[in-house]
Protein backbone atom coordinates (compact mmCIF):
# COMPACT_ATOMS: atom_id res chain seq x y z
CA UNK A 1 0.00 0.00 0.00
CA UNK A 2 2.87 2.21 1.21
CA UNK A 3 4.69 1.44 -1.96
CA UNK A 4 1.91 2.06 -4.71
CA UNK A 5 1.29 5.24 -3.08
CA UNK A 6 4.91 6.51 -3.19
CA UNK A 7 4.81 4.75 -7.10
CA UNK A 8 1.55 7.15 -7.42
CA UNK A 9 3.20 10.14 -5.55
CA UNK A 10 6.57 9.60 -8.10
CA UNK A 11 4.56 9.90 -11.31
CA UNK A 12 2.18 12.53 -10.45
CA UNK A 13 5.68 14.31 -9.51
CA UNK A 14 7.25 13.35 -12.84
CA UNK A 15 4.20 14.63 -14.41
CA UNK A 16 3.78 17.45 -12.79
CA UNK A 17 8.04 18.06 -13.79
CA UNK A 18 6.61 17.90 -17.63
CA UNK A 19 4.24 20.40 -17.19
CA UNK A 20 6.25 22.70 -14.74
CA UNK A 21 8.66 23.53 -17.74
CA UNK A 22 6.73 22.25 -21.12
CA UNK A 23 9.22 24.40 -23.41
CA UNK A 24 12.37 22.90 -22.43
CA UNK A 25 10.86 18.83 -22.08
CA UNK A 26 9.79 19.47 -25.50
CA UNK A 27 13.27 20.53 -26.65
CA UNK A 28 13.93 16.73 -25.22
CA UNK A 29 10.90 15.08 -26.79
CA UNK A 30 11.31 16.21 -30.02
CA UNK A 31 14.88 15.62 -30.30
CA UNK A 32 14.14 12.16 -29.30
CA UNK A 33 11.29 12.10 -31.53
CA UNK A 34 13.68 13.52 -34.85
CA UNK A 35 16.44 10.97 -33.69
CA UNK A 36 13.92 8.10 -32.92
CA UNK A 37 12.45 9.22 -36.56
CA UNK A 38 15.74 9.00 -38.10
CA UNK A 39 16.78 5.74 -36.99
CA UNK A 40 13.45 4.13 -38.09
CA UNK A 41 14.07 5.96 -41.50
CA UNK A 42 17.63 4.17 -41.74
CA UNK A 43 15.93 0.84 -40.48
CA UNK A 44 13.20 0.85 -42.96
CA UNK A 45 15.80 1.48 -45.60
CA UNK A 46 18.26 -1.40 -44.55
CA UNK A 47 15.02 -4.09 -45.05
CA UNK A 48 14.66 -2.48 -47.81
CA UNK A 49 17.79 -3.18 -49.71
CA UNK A 50 17.57 -6.50 -47.92
CA UNK A 51 14.70 -7.45 -49.18
CA UNK A 52 16.33 -6.13 -52.47
CA UNK A 53 19.21 -8.01 -52.14
CA UNK A 54 17.21 -11.42 -51.32
CA UNK A 55 15.06 -11.22 -54.43
CA UNK A 56 18.49 -11.06 -56.67
CA UNK A 57 19.71 -13.18 -54.60
CA UNK A 58 17.50 -16.14 -55.05
CA UNK A 59 17.88 -15.35 -58.98
CA UNK A 60 21.77 -15.51 -58.79
CA UNK A 61 23.33 -17.78 -61.50
CA UNK A 62 26.31 -18.00 -62.46
CA UNK A 63 26.54 -19.06 -66.39
CA UNK A 64 29.99 -20.56 -67.62
CA UNK A 65 30.36 -20.46 -71.61
CA UNK A 66 31.89 -23.57 -73.36
CA UNK A 67 34.36 -24.00 -76.51
CA UNK A 68 32.90 -26.09 -79.12
CA UNK A 69 35.73 -28.49 -78.40
CA UNK A 70 33.78 -29.11 -75.09
CA UNK A 71 32.13 -32.89 -75.85
CA UNK A 72 28.48 -32.80 -74.55
CA UNK A 73 29.73 -35.69 -71.89
CA UNK A 74 32.28 -33.36 -70.46
CA UNK A 75 29.86 -30.35 -70.18
CA UNK A 76 27.93 -32.72 -68.09
CA UNK A 77 30.80 -33.83 -66.11
CA UNK A 78 31.84 -30.13 -65.44
CA UNK A 79 28.08 -29.31 -64.25
CA UNK A 80 27.98 -32.36 -61.56
CA UNK A 81 31.63 -31.90 -60.78
CA UNK A 82 30.50 -27.83 -59.75
CA UNK A 83 27.75 -28.78 -58.32
CA UNK A 84 29.43 -31.08 -56.27
CA UNK A 85 32.03 -28.37 -55.21
CA UNK A 86 29.46 -25.40 -54.42
CA UNK A 87 26.36 -27.46 -52.98
CA UNK A 88 24.33 -25.58 -55.97
CA UNK A 89 22.51 -27.28 -58.73
CA UNK A 90 24.46 -26.75 -62.38
CA UNK A 91 23.05 -28.12 -65.57
CA UNK A 92 24.68 -28.32 -68.88
CA UNK A 93 23.09 -26.13 -71.32
CA UNK A 94 23.34 -27.67 -75.10
CA UNK A 95 23.43 -24.92 -77.67
CA UNK A 96 20.49 -26.12 -79.30
CA UNK A 97 18.66 -25.46 -75.64
CA UNK A 98 20.33 -22.26 -75.93
CA UNK A 99 18.74 -21.18 -78.85
CA UNK A 100 15.29 -22.42 -78.24
CA UNK A 101 15.28 -20.54 -75.14
CA UNK A 102 16.73 -17.75 -76.61
CA UNK A 103 13.61 -17.36 -79.39
CA UNK A 104 10.94 -18.50 -76.57
CA UNK A 105 11.84 -15.12 -75.08
CA UNK A 106 12.49 -13.29 -78.11
CA UNK A 107 8.60 -13.97 -78.63
CA UNK A 108 7.04 -11.82 -82.05
CA UNK A 109 11.20 -11.71 -82.99
CA UNK A 110 11.72 -15.68 -83.19
CA UNK A 111 11.62 -16.07 -86.78
CA UNK A 112 14.79 -14.47 -87.04
CA UNK A 113 16.38 -16.60 -85.41
CA UNK A 114 14.79 -19.55 -87.20
CA UNK A 115 16.08 -17.67 -90.37
CA UNK A 116 19.76 -17.94 -89.00
CA UNK A 117 22.38 -20.24 -91.02
CA UNK A 118 23.63 -21.45 -88.26
CA UNK A 119 23.23 -21.81 -84.15
CA UNK A 120 25.70 -18.65 -82.67
CA UNK A 121 24.89 -19.80 -79.45
CA UNK A 122 27.52 -22.23 -77.50
CA UNK A 123 27.07 -24.58 -74.26
CA UNK A 124 26.74 -23.25 -71.17
CA UNK A 125 26.66 -24.92 -67.52
CA UNK A 126 23.98 -22.93 -65.80
CA UNK A 127 24.86 -22.65 -61.96
CA UNK A 128 22.18 -21.76 -59.36
CA UNK A 129 24.43 -20.43 -56.73
CA UNK A 130 23.30 -21.37 -52.47
CA UNK A 131 23.16 -18.38 -50.61
CA UNK A 132 26.64 -19.07 -48.47
CA UNK A 133 28.77 -18.16 -52.08
CA UNK A 134 26.38 -15.63 -52.64
CA UNK A 135 28.52 -12.61 -51.33
CA UNK A 136 29.95 -10.63 -54.42
CA UNK A 137 33.72 -11.93 -52.97
CA UNK A 138 33.31 -15.38 -53.27
CA UNK A 139 31.08 -15.22 -56.29
CA UNK A 140 34.41 -13.71 -57.87
CA UNK A 141 36.16 -16.23 -56.83
CA UNK A 142 34.45 -18.73 -58.20
CA UNK A 143 34.27 -16.92 -61.53
CA UNK A 144 37.78 -17.15 -61.40
CA UNK A 145 38.03 -20.78 -60.90
CA UNK A 146 36.03 -21.69 -63.62
CA UNK A 147 37.65 -19.54 -65.98
CA UNK A 148 40.30 -21.48 -65.17
CA UNK A 149 39.37 -24.78 -66.18
CA UNK A 150 40.14 -26.14 -69.98
CA UNK A 151 37.21 -25.43 -72.63
CA UNK A 152 35.98 -22.01 -70.61
CA UNK A 153 35.53 -18.96 -73.03
CA UNK A 154 33.85 -16.87 -70.29
CA UNK A 155 31.98 -16.63 -66.59
CA UNK A 156 28.79 -14.21 -66.61
CA UNK A 157 27.66 -13.46 -63.41
CA UNK A 158 25.18 -10.53 -62.46
CA UNK A 159 28.29 -9.17 -60.40
CA UNK A 160 27.67 -5.85 -61.27
CA UNK A 161 24.62 -5.19 -59.25
CA UNK A 162 25.25 -7.97 -56.15
CA UNK A 163 28.32 -6.17 -56.07
CA UNK A 164 27.02 -2.48 -55.96
CA UNK A 165 23.63 -3.76 -53.39
CA UNK A 166 26.14 -5.22 -51.24
CA UNK A 167 28.15 -2.55 -51.02
CA UNK A 168 25.28 -0.31 -50.50
CA UNK A 169 24.25 -1.91 -47.65
CA UNK A 170 27.07 -2.55 -45.78
CA UNK A 171 28.00 1.46 -46.48
CA UNK A 172 24.19 2.16 -44.88
CA UNK A 173 25.45 -0.87 -41.95
CA UNK A 174 28.70 1.09 -41.09
CA UNK A 175 27.12 4.74 -41.56
CA UNK A 176 23.81 3.66 -39.48
CA UNK A 177 25.94 2.62 -36.56
CA UNK A 178 28.21 5.72 -36.93
CA UNK A 179 24.83 7.92 -37.06
CA UNK A 180 22.95 5.72 -34.24
CA UNK A 181 26.01 6.13 -31.63
CA UNK A 182 26.25 9.71 -32.31
CA UNK A 183 22.30 10.04 -32.30
CA UNK A 184 22.58 8.02 -28.93
CA UNK A 185 25.16 10.47 -27.39
CA UNK A 186 23.68 13.38 -28.77
CA UNK A 187 20.13 12.59 -27.06
CA UNK A 188 21.35 11.46 -24.05
CA UNK A 189 23.22 14.60 -23.29
CA UNK A 190 19.90 16.69 -24.13
CA UNK A 191 17.55 14.52 -22.07
CA UNK A 192 20.35 14.98 -19.27
CA UNK A 193 20.96 18.35 -19.67
CA UNK A 194 16.87 19.05 -19.91
CA UNK A 195 16.49 16.91 -16.49
CA UNK A 196 19.69 19.00 -15.14
CA UNK A 197 17.32 21.94 -15.84
CA UNK A 198 14.36 20.14 -14.15
CA UNK A 199 16.21 18.94 -10.69
CA UNK A 200 17.46 22.22 -10.41
CA UNK A 201 14.08 24.10 -11.00
CA UNK A 202 13.36 21.76 -8.08
CA UNK A 203 16.07 22.28 -5.71
CA UNK A 204 13.76 23.76 -3.25
CA UNK A 205 11.50 20.82 -3.14
CA UNK A 206 14.24 18.80 -3.27
CA UNK A 207 15.52 20.54 0.14
CA UNK A 208 12.22 20.45 1.52
CA UNK A 209 11.71 16.60 1.28
CA UNK A 210 14.96 15.26 2.52
CA UNK A 211 14.50 17.93 5.43
CA UNK A 212 10.87 16.10 6.18
CA UNK A 213 13.22 12.67 5.30
CA UNK A 214 12.93 11.27 1.73
CA UNK A 215 15.63 8.85 0.84
CA UNK A 216 18.11 9.45 -2.00
CA UNK A 217 15.81 7.06 -3.86
CA UNK A 218 12.78 8.80 -3.07
CA UNK A 219 13.79 12.05 -4.14
CA UNK A 220 15.65 10.59 -7.31
CA UNK A 221 12.81 8.27 -8.73
CA UNK A 222 10.92 10.90 -10.32
CA UNK A 223 13.31 12.19 -12.16
CA UNK A 224 13.90 8.83 -13.60
CA UNK A 225 10.39 8.25 -14.27
CA UNK A 226 10.86 12.31 -15.54
CA UNK A 227 13.23 10.82 -18.40
CA UNK A 228 11.74 7.95 -19.02
CA UNK A 229 7.99 9.53 -20.09
CA UNK A 230 10.18 11.64 -22.09
CA UNK A 231 11.64 8.72 -23.91
CA UNK A 232 8.01 7.40 -24.55
CA UNK A 233 6.71 10.52 -25.63
CA UNK A 234 9.82 11.10 -28.31
CA UNK A 235 9.12 7.53 -29.36
CA UNK A 236 5.27 8.07 -29.67
CA UNK A 237 5.68 11.51 -32.07
CA UNK A 238 8.23 9.12 -33.98
CA UNK A 239 5.93 6.40 -34.64
CA UNK A 240 3.40 8.77 -35.53
CA UNK A 241 6.11 10.25 -38.03
CA UNK A 242 7.28 7.28 -39.25
CA UNK A 243 3.81 6.04 -40.17
CA UNK A 244 2.91 9.32 -41.87
CA UNK A 245 5.88 9.35 -44.15
CA UNK A 246 5.66 5.57 -45.02
CA UNK A 247 2.53 6.46 -46.07
CA UNK A 248 3.08 9.06 -48.28
CA UNK A 249 6.04 7.16 -49.19
CA UNK A 250 5.03 3.65 -49.41
CA UNK A 251 3.34 3.84 -52.59
CA UNK A 252 6.19 5.39 -54.40
CA UNK A 253 8.46 2.94 -53.37
CA UNK A 254 6.32 -0.16 -53.71
CA UNK A 255 6.43 1.16 -57.37
CA UNK A 256 10.14 1.20 -57.76
CA UNK A 257 9.94 -2.39 -56.64
CA UNK A 258 7.61 -3.12 -58.68
CA UNK A 259 9.74 -2.19 -61.52
CA UNK A 260 12.38 -3.89 -59.66
CA UNK A 261 11.73 -6.90 -58.70
CA UNK A 262 8.18 -7.42 -59.60
CA UNK A 263 5.11 -6.68 -58.15
CA UNK A 264 3.34 -8.02 -55.16
CA UNK A 265 5.72 -6.35 -51.68
CA UNK A 266 4.01 -3.74 -50.06
CA UNK A 267 6.86 -1.23 -47.99
CA UNK A 268 5.68 -0.15 -44.69
CA UNK A 269 8.11 1.70 -42.06
CA UNK A 270 5.82 0.68 -39.42
CA UNK A 271 4.88 -2.65 -38.26
CA UNK A 272 4.21 -3.98 -34.63
CA UNK A 273 8.38 -4.76 -33.95
CA UNK A 274 9.00 -1.30 -35.27
CA UNK A 275 6.63 0.09 -32.82
CA UNK A 276 8.08 -1.36 -30.16
CA UNK A 277 11.54 -1.14 -31.35
CA UNK A 278 11.24 2.73 -31.43
CA UNK A 279 9.22 2.80 -28.03
CA UNK A 280 11.93 0.29 -26.25
CA UNK A 281 14.87 2.97 -27.92
CA UNK A 282 13.03 6.40 -26.89
CA UNK A 283 12.06 4.88 -23.41
CA UNK A 284 16.20 3.29 -23.35
CA UNK A 285 17.22 6.62 -24.03
CA UNK A 286 15.24 8.86 -21.87
CA UNK A 287 16.41 6.61 -18.75
CA UNK A 288 19.80 6.93 -19.81
CA UNK A 289 20.11 10.56 -19.99
CA UNK A 290 17.83 10.79 -16.43
CA UNK A 291 20.67 8.30 -14.93
CA UNK A 292 22.91 10.72 -16.15
CA UNK A 293 21.43 13.74 -14.90
CA UNK A 294 20.84 12.00 -11.20
CA UNK A 295 24.17 10.91 -11.09
CA UNK A 296 26.09 14.32 -11.66
CA UNK A 297 24.10 16.86 -10.61
CA UNK A 298 21.50 15.23 -7.50
CA UNK A 299 24.23 15.28 -4.70
CA UNK A 300 21.82 13.92 -1.74
CA UNK B 1 15.60 12.36 25.14
CA UNK B 2 18.41 13.90 23.69
CA UNK B 3 21.69 13.88 24.70
CA UNK B 4 25.18 15.64 23.91
CA UNK B 5 28.55 14.49 25.25
CA UNK B 6 32.04 16.51 24.54
CA UNK B 7 30.50 18.09 21.27
CA UNK B 8 32.80 20.11 19.05
CA UNK B 9 31.75 21.64 15.68
CA UNK B 10 34.40 23.16 13.69
CA UNK B 11 33.24 24.39 10.33
CA UNK B 12 36.94 24.36 7.89
CA UNK B 13 38.98 27.11 8.70
CA UNK B 14 37.02 28.93 11.20
CA UNK B 15 37.44 28.69 14.94
CA UNK B 16 35.21 25.78 16.73
CA UNK B 17 31.71 26.89 16.38
CA UNK B 18 30.82 24.80 19.46
CA UNK B 19 33.55 23.53 21.81
CA UNK B 20 32.61 21.10 24.80
CA UNK B 21 28.76 20.84 24.55
CA UNK B 22 27.57 18.66 27.25
CA UNK B 23 23.28 18.78 27.63
CA UNK B 24 20.51 16.61 28.29
CA UNK B 25 17.12 17.41 27.16
CA UNK B 26 14.50 15.08 28.51
CA UNK B 27 11.37 13.91 26.35
CA UNK B 28 8.69 16.65 26.86
CA UNK B 29 10.24 19.19 27.36
CA UNK B 30 10.47 23.05 25.92
CA UNK B 31 14.16 24.62 25.53
CA UNK B 32 15.16 27.77 24.72
CA UNK B 33 18.68 28.17 22.82
CA UNK B 34 19.41 31.72 23.16
CA UNK B 35 22.94 33.69 22.97
CA UNK B 36 24.50 36.80 20.68
CA UNK B 37 24.44 35.99 16.93
CA UNK B 38 27.49 33.42 16.06
CA UNK B 39 26.94 31.67 19.41
CA UNK B 40 26.11 28.94 17.39
CA UNK B 41 22.62 28.28 17.92
CA UNK B 42 21.89 27.09 14.74
CA UNK B 43 24.68 25.26 14.48
CA UNK B 44 23.59 22.76 17.64
CA UNK B 45 20.27 22.50 15.95
CA UNK B 46 21.88 21.34 12.90
CA UNK B 47 23.58 18.67 14.79
CA UNK B 48 21.06 17.48 16.03
CA UNK B 49 18.68 16.38 12.79
CA UNK B 50 22.28 15.57 10.76
CA UNK B 51 22.21 18.71 8.68
CA UNK B 52 26.15 18.88 10.19
CA UNK B 53 28.26 16.37 11.45
CA UNK B 54 29.81 17.09 14.94
CA UNK B 55 33.70 17.53 14.90
CA UNK B 56 33.91 15.09 17.68
CA UNK B 57 31.94 13.74 20.70
CA UNK B 58 28.46 11.87 20.72
CA UNK B 59 25.03 13.18 20.46
CA UNK B 60 22.40 10.26 21.77
CA UNK B 61 18.74 11.00 20.59
CA UNK B 62 16.42 8.13 21.81
CA UNK B 63 19.73 6.53 22.75
CA UNK B 64 20.91 6.09 19.77
CA UNK B 65 24.24 7.44 18.97
CA UNK B 66 23.17 9.55 15.84
CA UNK B 67 27.03 10.87 15.25
CA UNK B 68 27.98 7.63 13.91
CA UNK B 69 25.11 7.21 11.97
CA UNK B 70 25.51 5.96 8.16
CA UNK B 71 23.83 8.67 5.79
CA UNK B 72 21.82 6.04 4.53
CA UNK B 73 20.29 6.36 7.80
CA UNK B 74 19.88 10.01 8.05
CA UNK B 75 15.83 10.43 5.90
CA UNK B 76 14.79 7.58 8.96
CA UNK B 77 16.20 10.04 11.61
CA UNK B 78 14.52 12.89 10.19
CA UNK B 79 11.31 11.00 10.33
CA UNK B 80 11.34 11.32 13.84
CA UNK B 81 12.12 15.51 13.82
CA UNK B 82 10.36 18.46 12.87
CA UNK B 83 12.08 21.47 11.99
CA UNK B 84 11.09 24.65 11.38
CA UNK B 85 13.40 27.80 10.04
CA UNK B 86 13.13 31.62 10.05
CA UNK B 87 12.59 31.28 6.55
CA UNK B 88 9.45 29.31 5.67
CA UNK B 89 10.47 27.42 2.81
CA UNK B 90 7.27 26.78 1.70
CA UNK B 91 6.82 25.71 -1.86
CA UNK B 92 4.67 28.66 -3.76
CA UNK B 93 3.11 26.74 -6.64
CA UNK B 94 1.69 24.06 -4.04
CA UNK B 95 -1.05 24.28 -1.85
CA UNK B 96 -1.00 24.63 1.64
CA UNK B 97 -2.34 21.32 2.03
CA UNK B 98 -0.15 19.99 -0.70
CA UNK B 99 2.61 21.20 1.29
CA UNK B 100 1.98 20.03 4.33
CA UNK B 101 1.28 16.97 2.86
CA UNK B 102 4.67 16.83 1.72
CA UNK B 103 5.78 14.85 4.52
CA UNK B 104 3.73 11.88 4.41
CA UNK B 105 4.08 11.70 0.43
CA UNK B 106 7.65 10.82 1.48
CA UNK B 107 6.49 8.37 3.86
CA UNK B 108 3.96 6.57 1.20
CA UNK B 109 1.25 7.90 2.90
CA UNK B 110 -1.70 7.40 0.45
CA UNK B 111 -3.56 10.85 -0.45
CA UNK B 112 -6.52 9.87 0.75
CA UNK B 113 -5.28 9.01 4.14
CA UNK B 114 -2.98 11.65 4.01
CA UNK B 115 -5.68 14.30 3.24
CA UNK B 116 -7.61 13.42 6.46
CA UNK B 117 -4.56 13.68 8.53
CA UNK B 118 -3.43 17.28 6.73
CA UNK B 119 -6.97 18.65 7.33
CA UNK B 120 -6.87 17.78 11.14
CA UNK B 121 -3.36 19.46 11.08
CA UNK B 122 -4.61 22.65 9.80
CA UNK B 123 -7.40 22.23 11.95
CA UNK B 124 -5.20 22.52 14.80
CA UNK B 125 -3.09 25.54 13.60
CA UNK B 126 -5.84 27.47 12.76
CA UNK B 127 -5.86 27.12 8.69
CA UNK B 128 -8.32 24.45 7.81
CA UNK B 129 -10.12 27.65 5.98
CA UNK B 130 -6.85 28.06 3.51
CA UNK B 131 -5.95 24.41 2.89
CA UNK B 132 -6.43 24.85 -1.20
CA UNK B 133 -4.65 28.77 -1.43
CA UNK B 134 -1.52 28.80 -2.36
CA UNK B 135 1.51 30.26 0.23
CA UNK B 136 2.12 33.48 -1.18
CA UNK B 137 -1.55 34.73 -0.47
CA UNK B 138 -0.71 34.21 3.28
CA UNK B 139 0.64 36.27 5.98
CA UNK B 140 3.96 35.62 7.05
CA UNK B 141 2.14 34.16 10.59
CA UNK B 142 -0.29 31.90 8.48
CA UNK B 143 3.20 31.12 6.76
CA UNK B 144 4.60 30.03 9.41
CA UNK B 145 2.14 28.21 11.07
CA UNK B 146 1.95 25.74 7.75
CA UNK B 147 5.43 25.23 8.17
CA UNK B 148 4.62 24.12 11.86
CA UNK B 149 1.99 22.00 10.90
CA UNK B 150 4.26 20.52 7.93
CA UNK B 151 6.62 19.13 10.70
CA UNK B 152 4.45 17.73 12.95
CA UNK B 153 1.95 16.39 10.58
CA UNK B 154 3.69 13.18 10.88
CA UNK B 155 3.67 13.24 14.99
CA UNK B 156 7.17 13.59 15.36
CA UNK B 157 8.98 13.28 18.99
CA UNK B 158 10.76 16.47 18.70
CA UNK B 159 10.64 19.81 16.98
CA UNK B 160 13.32 22.06 16.16
CA UNK B 161 12.90 25.68 15.46
CA UNK B 162 15.41 28.15 14.65
CA UNK B 163 14.13 31.66 14.70
CA UNK B 164 10.84 30.85 14.26
CA UNK B 165 9.60 33.94 15.08
CA UNK B 166 12.58 35.86 13.35
CA UNK B 167 10.44 37.26 10.42
CA UNK B 168 7.06 37.91 12.61
CA UNK B 169 5.91 41.20 14.22
CA UNK B 170 4.90 41.29 17.88
CA UNK B 171 1.47 39.51 17.54
CA UNK B 172 2.52 36.90 15.23
CA UNK B 173 5.08 36.42 17.06
CA UNK B 174 2.76 35.10 20.12
CA UNK B 175 0.59 33.57 17.83
CA UNK B 176 3.60 31.20 16.72
CA UNK B 177 4.84 31.00 20.64
CA UNK B 178 1.33 29.97 21.97
CA UNK B 179 0.97 27.42 19.49
CA UNK B 180 4.51 26.05 19.85
CA UNK B 181 3.59 25.57 23.47
CA UNK B 182 0.24 23.95 22.41
CA UNK B 183 2.55 21.37 20.53
CA UNK B 184 4.59 20.99 23.94
CA UNK B 185 1.60 20.58 26.02
CA UNK B 186 0.88 17.65 23.52
CA UNK B 187 3.80 16.03 24.33
CA UNK B 188 6.12 16.84 21.55
CA UNK B 189 9.75 17.93 22.63
CA UNK B 190 10.90 21.40 21.73
CA UNK B 191 13.67 23.69 21.18
CA UNK B 192 13.14 26.62 19.71
CA UNK B 193 16.52 29.21 19.23
CA UNK B 194 15.69 32.57 19.30
CA UNK B 195 17.80 35.60 20.54
CA UNK B 196 14.25 37.77 21.25
CA UNK B 197 14.71 38.48 24.73
CA UNK B 198 11.05 39.07 25.65
CA UNK B 199 10.01 36.22 24.30
CA UNK B 200 12.33 34.25 27.31
CA UNK B 201 10.68 36.82 29.75
CA UNK B 202 7.05 36.01 28.84
CA UNK B 203 7.37 32.07 28.70
CA UNK B 204 9.90 31.66 31.19
CA UNK B 205 10.94 28.43 29.96
CA UNK B 206 14.06 26.45 30.72
CA UNK B 207 16.62 28.38 28.80
CA UNK B 208 20.50 27.56 27.51
CA UNK B 209 23.01 30.53 26.62
CA UNK B 210 25.50 29.68 24.33
CA UNK B 211 28.10 32.28 23.85
CA UNK B 212 31.12 31.90 21.61
CA UNK B 213 30.01 27.95 21.37
CA UNK B 214 30.36 27.32 24.83
CA UNK B 215 27.33 26.65 27.47
CA UNK B 216 27.54 29.95 29.88
CA UNK B 217 24.02 29.50 31.49
CA UNK B 218 21.39 26.74 31.95
CA UNK B 219 18.20 27.76 33.76
CA UNK B 220 15.33 25.77 34.40
CA UNK B 221 11.52 26.98 33.91
CA UNK B 222 11.65 27.85 37.75
CA UNK B 223 14.14 29.39 37.77
CA UNK B 224 13.62 31.83 34.61
CA UNK B 225 10.44 32.62 36.49
CA UNK B 226 11.61 33.64 39.40
CA UNK B 227 14.31 35.68 38.14
CA UNK B 228 11.70 37.51 35.38
CA UNK B 229 9.35 37.78 38.51
CA UNK B 230 11.70 39.71 40.66
CA UNK B 231 13.56 41.86 37.93
CA UNK B 232 9.93 43.09 37.28
N1 LIG C 1 28.14 26.61 7.03
C1 LIG C 1 29.08 27.29 7.74
N2 LIG C 1 30.33 27.33 7.29
C2 LIG C 1 31.27 27.98 8.01
N3 LIG C 1 31.04 28.60 9.15
C3 LIG C 1 29.80 28.59 9.65
C4 LIG C 1 28.75 27.92 8.97
N4 LIG C 1 27.60 28.06 9.68
C5 LIG C 1 27.96 28.77 10.77
N5 LIG C 1 29.26 29.09 10.74
C6 LIG C 1 29.97 29.81 11.79
O1 LIG C 1 29.74 29.18 13.02
C7 LIG C 1 29.50 30.13 14.03
C8 LIG C 1 28.15 29.88 14.69
O2 LIG C 1 27.14 30.12 13.73
P1 LIG C 1 25.60 29.86 14.02
O3 LIG C 1 24.87 30.07 12.74
O4 LIG C 1 25.45 28.56 14.68
O5 LIG C 1 25.27 31.02 15.02
P2 LIG C 1 23.86 31.47 15.62
O6 LIG C 1 24.00 31.43 17.06
O7 LIG C 1 22.79 30.69 15.01
O8 LIG C 1 23.78 32.97 15.13
P3 LIG C 1 22.48 33.80 14.70
O9 LIG C 1 21.83 34.23 15.94
O10 LIG C 1 23.04 34.96 13.94
O11 LIG C 1 21.62 32.92 13.87
C9 LIG C 1 29.59 31.48 13.37
O12 LIG C 1 30.88 32.01 13.63
C10 LIG C 1 29.44 31.21 11.92
O13 LIG C 1 30.22 32.11 11.16
MG1 LIG D 1 21.15 31.08 13.70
Amino acid sequence: MSATAKAAYFWRSAVLGLRHSPFVHSVAVSTLAIALFTAGLARGAMRMLDGLKDTLGGEVEVTIYLDDSVTPERGRALASALAERTGGEATWVSPDEALTRLSRELGDLADTVAELPENPLPASVELRVPPPLRSPEKLAALAREARAQEGVTAVDYGEAAVERLSAISRALQVGGGIAFLVIVIATVIITSATLQLAIYARREEIEIQKLVGATDRFVKAPFLIEGLLQGLLGGAVAVIALWAFSRWAGPRVDELFAFLVGPGRSWTLVDGRALVEVMAVGAALGLCGSFVAVGRFLKV
Amino acid sequence: MIQLFHIYKAYPGDPPALSDINLSIDKGEFVFLTGPSGAGKSTLLKLLFLAERPTRGQILIGGRNIARLRDSGIPFLRRNIGVVFQDFKLLPRRTVADNVAFTLDVLGVPRSESRERVMKMLKRVGLEHKADVLPPRLSGGEQQRVVIARALVNDPAILLADEPTGNLDPALTLEIMDLLCDVNVRGTTVVVATHDQSLLERYAKRTIRLERGTIVSDEDGIQAARRVASAG
